[in-house]
């Protein structure tokens, strides 16, 4: 049965326009003018109790319109969102008893408190029973490292650490389902590893739904089996990470380290050389029209070789030509995400 | 150079207008204030037809000239202290401009939208309501016109100390607050001087404070004799000199305290 | 999966004072600051009180009123906004929650959102300056205007502070209503608020008759300050209005508290069909 259920949702901005210049902006202060941004436009799906799903698009595409559509602070212009069968504007207190949201962009925490005055209302504010919230916090503050920082005020932690804590708060109440609006944004590379795998945790333990929304595609490909893409307020991709990559993702790379430098190499029609540094190259071809065993074992007749590293493709590349246009994506994937699921 | 100064101002003007809302404000905040206090002194003169040999009408025409004074010279208090504050100000002080003047162009900026959108209207509504007292004469219009801009200086470098604090205190909010009270009580903007004890109005000659409201609009009233008026305008002078210099120091103490501390 | 239950009077209460809990702890994280902060807001407010004293110092009378009532009459002001702002400062800086995107994070919370907004706010600095000028007045002034402080009449003097604190309550809360659709309002509330605030400082009396209706009908700032000081003065000016008047203040601020609140609501459902939130 599935948990999110959105049909048809449409979600239109008022925007003031504003004139150029100086008289525009005297005419604009008699006589305001509006007109209609569309930032969402029109998206269906479904997620399932326990699914993770990945959600993303270009700056601008409407996800955290979406989010915000999800946990009933904005009303939608049309269409439906039923969360666990309530709809989200409507019953909203008691939407927000089962959800927990992120919004990396902003904290929720006391900006001049401890961390652990933020926890201890949250448990009053979500009335978290004595036993849950202290096993709870006993696991975050394992998994997350909240120890070290917990009677610090906020305002003195690193982006990381604040956000580890947004983290935790977010799901001190064990809800249902969480909403993630880019959680990882700023933070370095360890403390992202550590945000997904305890996320991967909570969702597997727990089995917590998440609605993820990103810019690092790494977050999705660790984190997530399913991602949803749109652009400009509509969906262009509802399927598998996996799935992703064997239709568009196509090129695949060899790096070599030969045995000495070469400056020009002889290789097999449909092989390209993308790069080279000292005496290791990056060879680029198509999966479907270079076998990479053809490939290998003529290299390897030619020259002398160290090593050899196959990389697939990265996903980041895909998404960036979808999001150029670059890649026709095919419109029939779109809303296809739980057939390819249920294989 | 003298063009990117212009472009500050023009900016600062610009953003004035953004906000709709304030700006209709701010013109009805000048009249309201102007009819409240006018009321007030109405009610006392009902009693009296005549206090301290000074007339009901001149004091209509002081409250009204001090409140519209007192619309244009609002001024950009937090702008230093949020350059500040956000650790923009090292940038600031890279350009090649001066910051000093950035700020004191911006505030330009603010007066001529002032002076223009707000002080126009409200001028024509309270004068078309209350009446206006012409300049005593011709000669002391000029000086009061002189005179103002003086007290506009006078302001502005007494505004710039407490601005510049904040290098050293995080947030200026309440050094702004009580230096506005000050402003307030000692400069003549809510009730003329000569009604205040002796010994105040004797204390408050000895402060920068009477330069910056109630010179000047006595002298367009003709409460200064003649021969007066031109040392309450060196002395105008003089504030403007001592307050620029306190202002100037502070200045260089405080960038030489974010080039030591790296801000 | 435990099920969503509502929060008993009880628990509200609880969470109330978590809440004032939290806010006092951050007062106190800034000791200095916030004594400077609440010493500038008591000058601040000190300004028309010196210049109500030096112009009563010279001219001794206006209509009738002597200096220790006409600042008995100005206490009011002071004492209930000091209420008003220990209860309500959520609602005082409501457009820096839309604005700031705080208002989002209240609707994704199981509690009410007029609850959140003024649970989680006490500016104690406002309340301890305002406080100040109040009490100084009060204490210069109660024993020197003829007043019996006897049990009726301290109930209605207690009375008359909570009431005027709701109606500056709903007049703050009048003004928060735009900011659910035209964001900075700060100017627009201060003409509504702080003029007739102005003008409340001053027996009403004092204003031609338009003024005066205004402040009993429109924004009720009579209630606040005039009246009630009215009920123990009685001085000749409340001859020009109804003796009713005086027992008025509660009603009007439930009233006004009320229908203000409606139409809050209203602003809310717009808000969130809308989304100024940025
Ligand atoms: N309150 C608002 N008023 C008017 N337009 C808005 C508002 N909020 C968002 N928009 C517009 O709606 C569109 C979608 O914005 P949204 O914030 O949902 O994008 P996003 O996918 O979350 O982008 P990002 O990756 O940059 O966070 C954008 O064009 C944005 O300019
Ligand atoms: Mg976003």
């Amino acid at each position: 049965m599935s948990l999110i259920k959105v049909e048809n949702l449409v979600k239109d901005y008022k925007i003031n326009v504003k004139k150029k210049g100086l008289v525009g902006a005297i005419g604009s202060l008699l006589v305001p003018e509006y007109k209609m941004k569309r930032a969402v436009d029109n998206i269906s799906f479904t997620i399932d109790k326990g699914e993770t799903v990945g959600f993303i698009g270009p700056n601008g595409a409407g996800k955290s319109t979406t989010v915000k559509m999800l946990t009933g602070i904005l009303t939608p212009t049309s269409g439906n969102v039923e969360i666990g069968g309530l709809c989200p504007y409507k019953q909203r207190k008691k939407n927000a008893s089962r959800i927990g949201v992120v919004f990396g962009q902003r904290t929720q925490l006391w900006w001049d408190l401890p961390v652990i005055d933020t926890f201890e209302l949250l448990k009053h504010i979500y009335k978290v029973p004595e036993k849950v919230y202290d096993e709870n916090i006993e696991l975050f503050s394992e998994m997350l490292g909240l120890k070290d920082f917990i009677n610090q005020p906020v305002r003195q932690l690193s982006l990381g650490q604040k956000m580890r804590a947004d983290i935790a708060a977010s799901l001190l109440h064990n809800p249902q389902i969480i909403f993630f609006d880019e959680p990882t944004i700023g933070l370095d590379v360890v403390a992202k590893e550590k945000i997904r795998e305890f996320i991967k945790y909570i969702n597997k333990e727990k089995g917590i739904t998440m609605l993820f929304t990103t810019h690092d595609m790494q977050d999705i490909e660790k984190t997530c089996s399913r991602m949803i893409i749109i652009d400009h307020g509509t969906t262009i991709y509802d399927g598998t990470v996996d799935q992703i990559k064997n239709r568009y993702g196509k090129t695949r790379t060899l790096i070599v380290e030969f045995g000495q430098v070469y400056d020009k190499i002889d290789l097999i029609p449909g092989v390209e050389v993308v790069d080279t540094k000292d005496n290791k190259k990056w060879l680029a071809f198509k999966k479907e029209e270079v076998h990479i065993s053809s490939l290998i074992a003529d290299l390897t007749n030619k020259y002398s070789i160290l090593d050899l590293t196959i990389q697939e493709p990265e996903i980041e590349s895909i998404i960036r030509e979808i999001y150029e246009g670059g890649v026709n994506y095919d419109k029939s994937l779109s809303g296809g995400g739980k057939e390819v699921l249920s294989k | 150079m003298i063009r990117a100064y212009l472009e500050v101002a023009k900016k600062s003007f610009q953003n004035n207008i953004t906000y709709r809302m304030d700006y209709f404000a701010g013109v009805i905040n000048t009249i309201v204030m102007i009819f409240v206090n006018i009321s007030i002194w109405k009610a006392i003169y009902e009693e009296e037809e005549v206090v301290g040999g000074v007339q009901f009408k001149i004091i209509m025409a002081y409250l009204v000239l001090s409140f519209l004074l007192q619309n244009i010279f609002t001024m950009e208090d937090y702008l230093i202290e949020g350059r500040v504050t956000t650790g923009l100000i090292s940038s600031d002080l890279l350009k090649p401009m001066s910051f000093r003047l950035y700020v004191f162009s911006y505030n330009i900026g603010s007066l001529v939208f002032k002076a223009v959108m707000q002080l126009l209207p409200a001028m024509i509504v309270t004068v078309a309501l209350f009446g206006m007292l012409p300049p005593f004469s011709a000669s002391m219009f000029i000086y009061f016109l002189i005179s103002v801009v003086l007290g506009y200086l006078v302001l502005y470098n007494l505004n710039f100390i407490i601005w510049i604090s904040s290098f050293w205190f995080y947030f200026t909010f309440s050094l702004v607050t009580i230096k506005d009270a000050a402003v307030m009580i000692l400069s003549g903007a809510l009730i003329p001087l000569w009604f205040m004890p002796q010994w105040l109005y004797e204390f408050i000659k000895l402060t920068p404070f009477d330069s910056i409201f109630f010179v000047p609009i006595s002298i367009y009233l003709g409460q200064i004799p003649a021969e007066e008026v031109f040392t309450s305008i060196i002395k105008q002078v003089a504030w403007v000199a001592v307050l620029g210099l306190v202002g100037h120091i502070l200045w260089k103490a405080a960038t030489k305290k974010l080039v030591v501390q790296g801000g | 999966m435990k099920d969503y239950k509502g929060f008993t009077i009880f628990e509200i209460i609880a969470l109330f004072f978590s809440y004032s809990k939290l806010n006092l702890k951050t007062t106190l994280e800034y000791k200095f600051d916030r004594v400077l902060l609440a010493f500038a807001i008591f000058c601040r407010e000190m300004v028309s009180v010196i210049v109500m004293y030096l112009i009563l110092t010279r001219f001794v009378r206006i209509k009738g009123w002597e200096m220790n009532e006409m600042l008995f009459l100005y206490s009011f002001l002071f004492l209930s906004y000091c209420i008003f702002v220990f209860i309500f400062t959520g609602i005082r800086d409501f457009d820096g929650m839309v604005y700031s995107g705080d208002l989002d994070r209240f609707l994704i919370r199981p509690l009410g959102l007029m609850y959140q907004v003024i649970a989680s706010r006490v500016d104690y600095c406002a309340t301890i300056g305002h406080g100040a000028v109040g009490i100084i007045l009060f204490i210069k002034t109660s024993g020197d205007i003829g007043i019996q402080w006897t049990a009726s009449n301290i109930a209605y003097y207690l009375t008359a502070l909570i009431g005027g604190a709701i109606i500056q309550a709903a007049l703050f809360m009048l003004s928060s209503c735009f900011s659910f659709w035209t964001i900075r309002t700060t100017n627009l509330r201060n003409l509504i608020f702080f003029n007739s605030r102005r003008f409340a400082g001053y027996p009403i009396s004092f204003y031609p008759v338009i003024i005066q209706k205004l402040l009993i009908f429109v924004v009720p700032f009579a209630f606040v300050s005039f009246f009630p000081s009215q009920y123990f003065l009685r001085k000749t000016d409340m001859n020009m209005f109804w003796d009713g008047y005086l027992y008025l203040t509660p009603v009007v601020g439930v009233v006004m508290f009320f229908l203000v609140y409606k139409l809050w609501t209203v602003g809310l459902k717009n808000y969130s069909s809308s989304g100024n939130s940025m």
